[in-house]
């Protein structure tokens, strides 16, 4: 039986790499919720700005998190372009399939032109503060993971204001919704499309940015981290964003308590588990998301 | 449009015949005679690419400059070494292709081993099937030498399971009080780095060291935190980590954040890495590594070897170029003593003259039991005043033994 | 019924595939030559679904390294003959499909695709993991089944067998082309809800050749493991298998019976010429997903297709007004007429 300490720092751990994993999965259910598109390439773009951070970092000697001034913007207007240059340009019946290819190759590009520029070396940022921690209740807390945490949270919320409170928000979530609709009543659906996979590819960014503070990063990470926020964003129900923040940081929690008992490697089956679980007995996911029966 | 359907079958099938043929006639090698002023054709594949490519170019480096001293000083019988390598993207269906290709289609004289045992046994098969003498710089795992090859050899001290070995001695040659008496593992899953840990294990279990912890985690492992979380919580006397170079410093890092602090701590690959130092924030004290290779070794190729390869590179020899040029000085040995490098009976002849003969070497005199497993042991090298030193065995050691082991 | 153009092509396509080890004149020509096939076949099996039904799927390297396992365990631990292995664990496969399919297909489209990349993704866990019985890391051997052949022998004997299953499969894929079953599938792929409500059963279908479809994936898997020795989870269970599969399908043309095994002859070569080309860098990547990306945005049908209508053209055949069109030429030429208005 592991001690209460051991569970305790597992329940932490989890918590912050949910955390993560919500911000992550916010970006892929945009996707979804606006086109219906399975965005492959998404943790493509998050290794991106993972290496980016870390250039930033060894070339220029500046924090890891000042590169956000630059990454943010751009990945943005990456995303737009993507949707408006590439995605919105294929046919309608066989989007979703076709989609997923598409984004399939633009992840191979960014892991071929990442291998080509940085080599496949096992990268990671040296920070003064890399192995500092915090005590809180028995449990440490490292420093970096929770300046990672922090950031996840501040551009959840962020998102979630800008959903809520803003005229934009409002045609997103119209154009979500019904697109039909929205643009009946006058919403130009098309470029609220665009701007909405830019916001997708943003949260990217800043994701990217954190996990480059305290995780090795090479070419071929991506993999690593498409398969659990895929099945994050299914459990969650597919196409919305609260429910898919609420798998995320659930099963980043039974992942971390998991690896107790099991070890590593049987640990991360829980997501696939879990998205078997979902679809064979609650296909519109666990919490909402109304979308999931039909695609 | 039935009719235009069935033409777009047809039209197909011709394509495909076309390319078929085309197939077949573009393969017509240079069928080459081997005049004795030709050139050795030495066939290699390497992972220059994908997940084994940063030692992958270590291994291509000790290849070249095995090549270039050797070219320098005449050649092997007469003639000069030309390398033919190949990058096996880190695939095993892509070694093997390699590998038919060098022996089928290149003709290559002599192939000499790629990088990580998950490669060594696809390409070794591919070499025994066509009767090639195979030497080997990296396959050190127990499983190479189980699959009944016979012209196998592995071109360093020792296989993966004895790199502790003497590190096993001192700590079971200690008084029972001063022993560590709790031990945690953990290690990549991959047969060389999990081979390093267990070998350890398995002889101090059998001394009734107790194993409090033992984890294994996949290569593609980059967040240690939770294996970190069992290791401290354990509070193990000593640690031991079955790993390459960046796990390793994940793992030891991770751990600072938990303030775990062991009475000692191993680690096979990463602590000789040249910026493994920086990598941990300069708290290297104490930690050791196995190692079969040392730049300041006293063998008398060594010096040679330093030398040039530092001329040649910039920068002085590591393990893994040692052990490709060690490889080349093996093949060497047998061809200039058996005097023929060429495909047929020739290789069955350097296959037995390694077999029964010791060759001398960058690592010291090496010679192979039947199934190609050398028969030696590691070293053992710690962090002492802010430089890895041998401490282990007594008789080469450069510095004395830390323990315990101040905290990181 | 055959017509002699047809027969005639059919007979030059066999004879080219069968007299290709009496030209290749070394063994490794012959070895590239396997793995061709090797892809054809996957390619081909790969089509039942993705052709017939329109579901993409990115999967199917797992149930090709499944059939590979499988056969490699059955003669290892059960210590059954090598080809009684092949078909059992090709069963085996084909009725773990049934599961795997009930979980994919009760939804649509993106579903599909989640769960089988998924499905890659836990079969890589679970064969590193679960090393007592897969070897994990260690990698699994699997004995010659005629060991006393000499490697080019060897090859030999193995490129027939791969081309007698390419065979197999292009005949399945012929006979339900031709079926009502077949006319069922592709009423899925055009309209799914339509092809419901005229009472096709849809669900059933789409099970019934996902099972097929994963039996010949696993024959080609085992086949393979048979041939090539040597079984490791991380090249076994891998994604990019799967993707090889799908660009080779769709470049050659799903809708074709011969568009796989024409894509496997372009890709197989295409992969080879970008190694070649990039040596050292990673950027045979970026070479496959340029590719892949120019298929999918240009290309969706295929080049066969594309191939056959610029041919029509030049030649300006009449066209008769009965024609097979997918809905989405359809779609697209109902807007061109809107416009044209």
């Amino acid at each position: 039986m592991p001690s209460g300490a051991l569970l305790f720092q597992s329940v932490i751990l989890g918590l912050l790499l949910g955390g993560l994993y919500a911000l992550l999965a916010a970006g892929l259910t945009l996707y979804f919720g606006i086109m219906r598109v399975v965005m492959i390439a998404h943790s493509a773009f998050l290794i991106l700005a993972a290496y980016l951070a870390w250039w930033t970092h060894t070339r220029l000697g500046i924090d890891p998190l000042l590169s956000m001034i630059v990454t943010v913007p751009l990945f943005f207007g990456a995303g737009v372009l993507l949707q408006r240059g590439l995605l919105s340009r294929l046919r309608a019946i066989t989007l979703t399939m076709m989609s997923v290819l598409l984004t399939f190759a633009v992840a191979l590009i960014i892991e071929g032109l990442l291998g080509y520029a940085f080599t496949g070396t096992q990268r990671r940022i040296q920070l003064g503060y890399g192995s500092a921690g915090l005590q809180v209740f028995g449990a440490r807390i490292a420093v970096v993971k929770l300046i990672a945490f922090g950031l996840a949270v501040l551009a959840l919320a962020a998102l979630y204001l800008l959903m809520k409170k803003t005229t934009f928000g409002w045609a997103l979530r119209a154009t979500i919704q019904h697109r039909d609709a929205a643009r009946l009543v006058g919403i130009d659906t098309e470029r609220v499309a665009g701007y909405g996979f830019g916001l997708g590819l943003a949260t990217a960014a800043i994701g990217g940015t954190a996990l480059s503070l305290d995780t090795t990063i090479y070419p071929s990470l991506h993999w690593h981290w498409i398969g659990p926020l895929m099945a994050i964003i299914v459990v969650g129900g597919l196409g919305s964003v609260p429910g898919a923040a609420a798998a995320a940081v659930l099963l980043g929690l039974i992942q971390s308590l998991l690896q107790i008992p099991l070890g590593t490697t049987w640990a991360q089956t829980i997501f696939y588990l879990a998205l078997f679980a979902t679809l064979a007995f609650r296909p519109q996911g666990f919490f909402g998301g109304r979308l999931a029966q039909r695609f | 449009m039935r009719s235009s359907l069935r033409r777009t079958r047809w039209a197909t099938a011709l394509g495909a015949t076309t390319i078929l043929a085309l197939g077949a006639c573009s393969g017509d090698g240079d069928g080459g005679s081997t005049a004795t002023d030709d050139p050795i054709l030495v066939g290699i594949s390497l992972p220059l690419t994908g997940d084994f490519s940063e030692p992958g170019k270590g291994v291509q480096q000790g290849y070249e400059a095995w090549a270039k001293i050797t070219n320098d000083k005449g050649g092997l019988l007469g003639r000069q070494i030309q390398l033919k390598i190949l990058d096996d993207q880190s695939n095993a269906d892509r070694v093997v292709a390699d590998y038919e290709q060098l022996i089928g289609s290149d003709e290559a004289d002599l192939v000499v081993g790629p990088f990580s045992t998950r490669l060594v046994v696809p390409a070794a098969r591919v070499a025994e099937e066509y009767g090639m003498l195979f030497v080997e710089p990296a396959g050190a795992a127990k499983e190479v030498f189980s699959q009944g090859f016979k012209n196998l050899f592995y071109a360093a001290p020792a296989v993966a399971n004895d790199h502790y070995n003497h590190l096993a001695e001192y700590l079971l040659a200690l008084p029972a009080d001063k022993r560590p008496k709790t031990v945690a593992y953990a290690a990549m899953d991959d047969p060389f780095a999990q081979g390093t840990a267990y070998g350890l294990k398995d002889k101090l279990e059998a001394a009734g060291i107790k194993t409090v912890v033992n984890e294994v985690y996949p290569p593609n492992t980059t967040d240690f935190s939770s294996i970190a979380a069992k290791i401290a919580s354990s509070k193990a006397d000593m640690l031991v980590g079955g790993s390459q170079y960046q796990d390793g410093v994940n793992l030891i890092v991770a751990l600072q954040q938990l303030n775990y602090q062991p009475k000692l701590a191993a680690f096979s690959g990463a602590p000789t890495n040249p910026e493994f130092a920086k990598a941990i924030g300069n708290k290297t004290e104490g930690v050791l590594s196995p190692t079969g290779y040392s730049p300041d070794a006293p063998y008398p190729s060594n010096k040679e070897f330093v030398e040039k390869f530092t001329a040649q590179f910039g920068k002085a020899p590591d393990e893994d170029q040692a052990n490709a040029y060690t490889t080349g000085q093996v093949v060497a040995a047998a061809v200039t003593a058996v005097g023929c490098a060429e495909q047929g009976d020739c290789q069955k002849k350097l296959v037995d003259w390694v077999h029964g003969n010791k060759v001398e070497t960058v690592v010291g005199p090496l010679s192979w039991d039947q199934t190609g497993k050398p028969q030696g042991a590691h070293m053992i090298q710690q962090w002492v005043g802010g430089r890895i030193r041998i401490v282990l065995p007594e008789a080469v050691k450069e510095a004395e033994f830390v323990y315990p082991k101040p905290a990181w | 019924m055959l017509s002699v153009s047809r027969a005639v092509g059919l007979v030059v396509l066999a004879a080219a595939v069968l007299s290709f080890p009496g030209l290749a004149p070394n063994p490794y020509i012959l070895s590239a030559g396997i793995v061709v096939l090797n892809y054809a076949v996957l390619a081909t099996s790969w089509n039942f679904v993705g052709g017939f039904t329109g579901y993409i799927s990115l999967g199917h390297g797992a149930l090709a390294g499944l059939g590979g396992y499988g056969t490699a365990l059955l003669v290892t631990k059960a210590g059954l003959p090598s080809f009684v292995a092949l078909a059992v664990a090709a069963l085996a496969v084909a009725a773990l499909a049934v599961p795997i399919g009930l979980a994919a297909l009760r939804v649509r489209g993106a579903s599909f695709v989640i769960v089988s990349i998924a499905l890659v993704l836990i079969l890589l866990l679970v064969f590193q993991s679960w090393s007592s019985v897969t070897g994990g890391s260690r990698g699994l051997v699997v004995p010659r089944p005629f060991p006393d052949l000499l490697r080019p022998e060897h090859h030999r004997v193995f490129y027939y067998l791969f081309a007698g299953l390419l065979a197999l499969a292009l005949l399945a894929w012929w006979v339900i082309d031709r079926s009502r079953f077949g006319l069922g599938l592709k009423a899925i792929r055009e309209d799914e809800d339509k092809a419901e409500a005229l009472g096709t059963p849809t669900f059933t279908y789409k099970l019934i050749v996902f099972v097929v479809s994963a039996g010949f994936t696993a024959l080609a898997g085992g086949l393979y493991a048979l041939w090539f020795g040597d079984l490791d989870p991380v090249f076994q269970f891998s994604i990019l298998t799967g993707s090889y599969l799908v660009l080779m399908a769709l470049l050659g043309g799903v809708r074709n019976l011969f568009g796989p095994l024409a894509g496997a002859l372009i890709v197989g070569t295409a992969l080879e010429y970008f190694k070649g080309q990039f040596g050292n860098t990673p950027l045979h990547l970026v070479a496959t997903g340029v590719l892949l990306g120019l298929v999918v945005m240009f290309m969706p049908d295929g080049v066969l297709p594309a191939i056959t209508g610029l041919w029509q053209r030049l030649r300006k055949s009449p066209q008769s007004s009965i024609r097979e069109v997918s809905a989405a030429d359809l779609q697209t030429e109902r807007q061109r007429a809107e416009v044209a208005k």
